[in-house]
């Protein structure tokens, strides 16, 4: 992908710092075009960001047990869900200190991405938009991701990969490949498609 | 001989904490005023019958009447150039030029930019009395770079009131560099009343022996996006006093708007003595508030590592003082003003 | 966006019982009403005289030429004493039924059976409970009201009262001098470590009245102690003024922690006046939770007298709608090798508003100090106000010394990071708000006073857990 990658993840969202001119997002036969964020995010849908915001005094245990309730609309029974962090942590080679940790506070890039890895295991949604979750990583943490990914896809949910470079494909298995230009799929196709890119670059689809 | 009450915080804290104000004592106030006349100015100023004197804040009653009643130098400055326009003022007081009370109004027009310095100068041992008025109006679109250089000796009496009014998109920058004077105190007020407009003032002061600063700087952001920033490093040897007083106030309807303060003070000198009252006051939801301030003499590891390349300590000294200020000096264009500023430092610092 | 952060619970806290008493003074202050609360306290001779001459000073001292508007206090309309119709109890049992039901409803016996080493409560003028550990009392310290300890140790109340906290401070100081009544005494002998807090409670429930508590703790030497203090009111629609006076002494190697939870109803003017000295290489811990009152003027003092004497600030003010809430934290480092560490926070909402008021003074003599000041606001919305005034006063060149402010709004960004986690928007800055409010939480001993829950976890739709 090229450009508009993350201008179309925000979209989704409906973040309000972006406008929508015109068209209509539909999720699951809805029309979701105008709803809030958290609307939005309750009815499945989950962006990991390239950048997540900091939240002190909020620790990441608080943080994932209020948001899970919120998206489940049922109380967490906190024993068990402390061991179900507990275990994704161990996955993702996330230190179990961390659940005490304010969120995101102080945390590496790579511990940042972790997290937001995490926090789509435990919430769980139908669409995991994945924004450049890829990028600045080192050769292990890209594994760690792709790992928490393949623990997290099955039949009933879509991950949207978003990406610059192709090396996370490496140990991934994707169904499609989407080249986005200015805005716009200009090429799909399958996981060769990927590795054709790798080769070639993307200057041909510009 | 009279005693001064000046430089009123706009809010007050406790009496007890001996900052609300300034007050100085048996200061010789000039009756009689001879003329100014060792003035060097570019073409472009001109000398006028009077200014205005109305001032939001200003030093104090006694002083702004002075001016009022006695000035003697009133300039004007019209920028209305497109192309950066250099402007000079340069007062040079000496035995028969001792006592300057002057008020100079700027005027910065619409899409205008210029470069103006005022300096404050004396290369005699005799006691000198300044008492002033700077006044800018910048209108929209302008860009006007200003910078005041306060040399006088540390005898004189240095007192000086600033103000602006900042007009949509008007960008404001001020050098100040504060070295002379037994007492020097300034009051310096911005009304950032236009959407977008900027002023950054970077300032640096140096005081010896018994000299006395009192620094009081006003912001008001009224305009959307408006941009304060206060840079003031300062460095205090002898028995020296510095009082720092700068607020930053962000009234109502001045969203989105961003003010910064950061103060820093080396004290060169277990005597030397820095009060700060570092003021952030909001009533604006959408803003952007920030100072810091710190106080603490030059590293030991520092300086030994300095010392280690075989500078004496005083030299050693100096050096750190001059890195601290680089960065301030780094703004004025003039290489013969910045190297005039160097050689003070060096001088000031023996 | 607008922040909908719903202020705290009151209800609790308002429900006021009959204006019922065994005495109340008739209001205003003049030399007959200071007797006439000698005589009804039999104070000792040299307590009437100091009350007399605090009168003096008081009628000399000006108001203050800063800060928020106090011109509606009109001493005039205030009874400075009322005595509730009880004697001081040892047991909750003799406690009279409506004052008992009060200190039930805020949790206070509760909170004494789960996690307090002692208790003491003071309803209107008068401590009318306390009681302490059995072991505690074996190892002799004391805990109990100050009239009790102005008769059983009148050497060490001469030999402290009001002399950390001189009359002349300021006018409200003086008027303590004059009227005080209550309060709790503590004495923790050498090398005693009361490893359970203790907690005094004083609640207000006669209208148009003031309280004016006096609270004297010693930690003596190597000892060491955590006091918890808490009030309330219920709210009236004239002025209530709570003029209180702490004075904490520190000594050598001892370690004292004194919390507060103010509460009182919002029409209460708090001038208190609180202040510590610290002696060699002891620790000073403050931490403060200011949600109540209509005007709050709160600046506790850490005086580092000692080499080595460390202090720490940790604060919080809460302003809503009619409140202004003028607090912060004095320091003076007076010795070499003291430290003080100031973590200031506060929120603004609904027209309320903040300000953080402060003074670091470092001497001569502080030769290798440190100090570490950082304060945060947040503005809810903009119909608020928030201020930061503090004065910082170097006179040495041995220290080290940082000041940091910051004001702001809950960032848009971080709203859209929590909602897009299937927050609202609401909730969402709810829980910016109690993260921000954290470090202070985490300080107070949340577990037994049932009022903390009321106060710091805000009321909100389906908060954590």
């Amino acid at each position: 992908m090229v450009h508009g990658k993350t201008t179309t993840a925000n979209a989704i969202l409906n973040n309000p710092m972006y406008s929508k001119i015109n068209g209509s997002i539909l999720f699951e036969e809805e029309d979701i075009t105008s709803l809030k964020t958290d609307e939005i995010a309750r009815k499945g849908i989950f962006m990991s960001f390239q950048l997540p915001e900091e939240i002190p005094g909020v620790s990441v245990t608080n943080f994932l047990k209020y948001a899970k309730n919120k998206i489940t609309g049922k109380p967490v029974k906190i024993f068990e869900f402390k061991d179900e962090i507990k275990n994704y942590m161990e996955e993702l080679n996330i230190n179990s200190t961390y659940m005490e940790r304010s969120l995101n506070v102080g945390f590496s890039g790579g511990e940042k991405k972790k997290n937001e890895i995490l926090q789509m295991l435990v919430l769980n949604p139908k669409l995991a938009i994945l924004d450049e979750t890829d990028s600045g990583l080192d050769v292990d943490a890209i594994k760690t991701v792709s790992k928490g990914i393949e623990m997290f896809k099955n039949d009933e949910n879509a991950v949207l990969i978003i990406t610059h470079n192709t090396k996370i494909l490496h140990s991934l298995k994707v169904d499609y490949v989407h080249v986005l230009v200015d805005g716009k799929i200009v090429k799909t196709g399958g996981q060769e498609l990927a590795r054709e890119i790798e080769e070639n670059g993307y200057s041909q689809y510009k | 001989m009279g005693n001064l009450k000046l430089n009123e915080t706009p809010i007050r804290t406790s009496r007890n904490f001996n900052i609300n104000n300034i007050k100085l004592e048996n200061i010789d106030i000039p009756k009689n005023i001879s003329k100014f006349n060792n003035i060097k100015t570019t073409t472009n100023v001109q000398e006028v019958t009077a200014n205005n004197c109305e001032l939001t804040y200003g030093l104090g009653n006694v002083l702004i009447d002075q001016i009022k009643n006695n000035s003697n130098k009133n300039l004007k400055i019209v920028v209305d150039n497109k192309k950066n326009e250099n402007t000079l003022v340069e007062f040079n007081f000496d035995e028969n030029n001792n006592i300057l009370i002057d008020n100079i109004e700027i005027i910065v027009n619409e899409n205008c930019t210029g470069t103006i310095i005022v300096k404050y100068n004396t290369k005699s041992n005799i006691q000198c009395y300044h008492n002033g008025i700077i006044k800018i109006y910048a209108h929209k679109n302008s860009n006007v770079k200003i910078i005041v250089v306060n040399l006088l000796n540390t005898k004189s009496n240095n007192f000086i009131s600033i103000e602006n009014e900042l007009e949509e998109n008007a960008k404001v920058d001020y050098t100040i560099v504060d070295f002379g004077g037994e007492n020097s105190i300034t009051n310096y007020y911005s009304n950032l009343k236009g959407d977008s407009s900027e002023n950054n003032i970077n300032t640096i002061y140096l005081g010896k022996e018994n000299q006395l600063f009192d620094i009081n700087y006003i912001a008001e952001l009224r305009g959307v996006k408006s941009n304060i920033n206060m840079e003031v490093q300062g460095a205090l040897n002898d028995n020296a006093i510095k009082h720092f007083k700068g607020t930053i106030d962000f009234k109502k309807g001045s969203k989105k708007s961003k003010g910064n303060e950061n103060e820093f003070c080396f004290l060169l000198s277990d005597k030397a003595k820095s009060l700060g009252l570092p003021m952030l006051l909001c009533s604006e939801e959408d803003v952007e508030g920030n100072h810091a301030s710190s106080a603490g003499k030059i590293g030991e590891k520092e300086l030994f590592y300095i010392m280690s390349r075989g500078f004496s300590l005083k030299e050693a000294m100096k050096l750190m003082v001059k890195a601290k200020f680089n960065k301030i000096l780094e703004s004025i264009d003039s290489e013969e003003l910045v190297n005039e500023i160097v050689y003070e430092i060096d001088k000031r610092l023996d | 966006m607008k922040s909908q952060i719903n202020e705290i619970n009151r209800n609790i806290y308002d429900i006021k019982n009959k204006d019922e008493y065994d005495f109340k003074i008739k209001k205003g202050l003049t030399p007959e009403i200071i007797n006439e609360i000698s005589n009804q306290k039999s104070d000792p001779d040299w307590m009437r005289e100091f009350r007399l001459k605090a009168l003096e000073v008081y009628n000399r001292l000006e108001l203050p030429t800063w800060g928020p508007d106090l011109s509606e206090l009109d001493m005039s309309e205030i009874a400075t004493y009322v005595r509730p119709k009880t004697k001081l109890n040892n047991s909750w049992e003799d406690v009279p039924e409506d004052i008992k039901n009060t200190f039930d409803r805020l949790g206070i016996p509760e909170a004494e059976k789960a996690s307090l080493a002692g208790v003491g409560a003071q309803y209107d003028s008068e401590v009318v409970y306390h009681s302490m550990k059995e072991d505690l009392i074996k190892q002799g310290v004391i805990y109990t009201d100050m009239e009790t300890a102005l008769r059983d140790y009148p050497d060490l109340v001469k030999e402290h009262f009001m002399k950390c906290v001189p009359v002349h401070d300021h006018k409200f100081v003086a008027l303590h001098g004059a009227v005080w009544s209550g309060g709790s005494f503590v004495y923790v002998p050498k090398n005693v470590k009361v490893d359970i807090p203790l907690q005094s409670y004083f609640r207000l429930n006669s209208p148009e009245s003031g309280q004016f508590e006096h609270t004297l703790i010693i930690v003596d030497e190597g000892a060491s102690l955590h006091f918890i203090e808490g009030c309330s009111a219920p709210k009236y629609n004239k002025v209530n003024l709570h003029a209180g006076c702490v004075e904490l002494y520190v000594k050598d190697n001892a370690y004292l922690r004194y919390s507060t939870i103010e509460n009182w109803s919002k029409n209460m003017l708090n001038l208190n006046t609180k202040k510590a000295i610290v002696g060699k290489n002891a620790g000073m811990d403050w931490v403060s939770g200011s949600f109540g009152s209509k005007i709050s003027m709160l600046y506790p003092m850490s005086i580092l007298n000692g080499d080595g004497a460390k202090t720490e600030y940790t604060g919080i003010s809460f302003a809503g709608a009619g409140q202004n809430l003028d607090n912060g934290f004095k320091v003076v480092h007076n010795a070499k090798n003291t430290s003080s560490v100031v973590n200031a926070k506060s929120i603004s909402k609904n027209g309320g508003i903040c300000t953080y008021r402060s003074l670091v003074r470092v001497n001569e003599n502080a030769k290798n100090s440190k100090c570490t000041v950082s304060c945060e606001s947040l503005m809810l919305d903009d119909i608020s106000r928030s201020d930061t005034i503090p004065t910082n006063e170097i006179r040495t060149d041995e220290i080290e010394f940082s000041h940091e402010a910051k004001i702001g709004k809950i960032s848009d960004k971080t709203i859209f990071y929590l909602m897009s986690r299937g927050l609202s928007e609401e909730d969402a800055k709810a829980m910016i708000v109690r993260g921000f409010a954290y470090p202070i939480s985490k300080e107070l001993p949340v577990e037994y006073a049932v009022e903390m829950n009321n106060l710091i976890n805000l009321e909100l739709e389906g908060s954590i857990g």
